[in-house]
């Protein structure tokens, strides 16, 4: 997994491309943990170059949403595609996540 | 290069990992790479083939998570062992361990409104594939099964299909 984190028209946005899993996801977590202490009004997750998204990753984007929302903050996620978006579909993370 | 094995009139590939996360990712492509044989074999085209693979491929990965992470906790990691299996009309993946033994009937339904972090692997397990089930021992066996409907008409010589669609 590699990502990177950036802003965009006044927005924070986090790129994650690769795999988001049981694997991977401790390596992410101190980067949405700055996110969540940044208390970034806008946050976007682009997955366009995600390959592939486990149970363990979906939780760290969940609670992602969940953190940032308790702030006053919102969070978007963009770019998903093929098995990370038939897992988004499947947890109805589709309807809250992407619009 | 990946190829079927013939095995008493199936098509089988197997796999043997150490029981430990860093083999989840060989374990993945080598599934994802036999769903794209299976879909050359029976003639699926995309995004039908992308979408089997993906629930597969998930279905999978979330089992070997739950060995890797509950199955051997405590204990030395033993193997984990797949067999794939392209059959008449399904896709089937055996997977056997040697830790403790966990019963997916066990696993609650999650709350999707209520937007979980955890607890989600058995329900995208079952969600994905349509035939699950379980068999506690040493090995402990997973079995996944996926559906694949196929057309009527076969090619002759082949014995395959010219037209298929995937559940």
């Amino acid at each position: 997994m590699i990502f990177s984190r950036e802003t965009e028209n006044g927005a924070t946005v986090l790129r994650i491309e690769g795999e988001l899993d049981a694997v991977s996801v401790s390596d992410l977590r101190p980067v949405l943990d700055e996110i969540v202490s940044a208390a970034a009004a806008t946050v976007i997750v682009d997955l366009t170059a995600l390959r592939l998204i486990d149970s363990s990753g979906v939780g760290a984007i969940v609670s992602l949403y969940k953190r940032v929302r308790t702030k006053g903050g919102t969070v978007t996620v963009r770019g998903v595609r093929e098995q990370p978006l038939a897992i988004f579909k499947l947890l109805r993370l589709d309807r809250v996540l992407m619009g | 290069m990946l190829q079927w094995f013939p095995v008493v009139g199936n098509q089988s590939i197997r796999l043997e990992v150490p029981g430990v996360l860093g083999h989840r990712d060989l374990v993945l492509r080598t599934v994802s790479a036999a769903c794209k044989l299976l879909a050359i074999e029976v003639g699926i085209k995309r995004p039908a083939a992308g979408k089997f693979s993906a629930h597969v491929v998930s279905a999978v990965g979330e089992a070997f998570n739950n060995i890797a992470l509950h199955g051997y906790r405590g204990r030395e990691p033993d193997i984990i062992r797949l067999d794939l299996t392209l059959t008449e009309g399904a896709f089937r993946v055996d997977i056997q361990d040697f830790g403790n033994s966990f019963d997916p009937d066990s696993a609650q339904t999650p709350d999707l409104d209520a937007l979980p972090e955890s607890g989600l692997g058995v329900f995208i397990i079952r969600s994905f594939m349509d035939e699950v089930t379980y068999t506690p021992g040493s090995p402990n066996t997973l079995s996944l099964v996926k559906h694949i409907e196929v057309g009527a008409r076969a090619v002759e010589g082949r014995g395959r299909k010219t037209s298929a669609r995937l559940r």
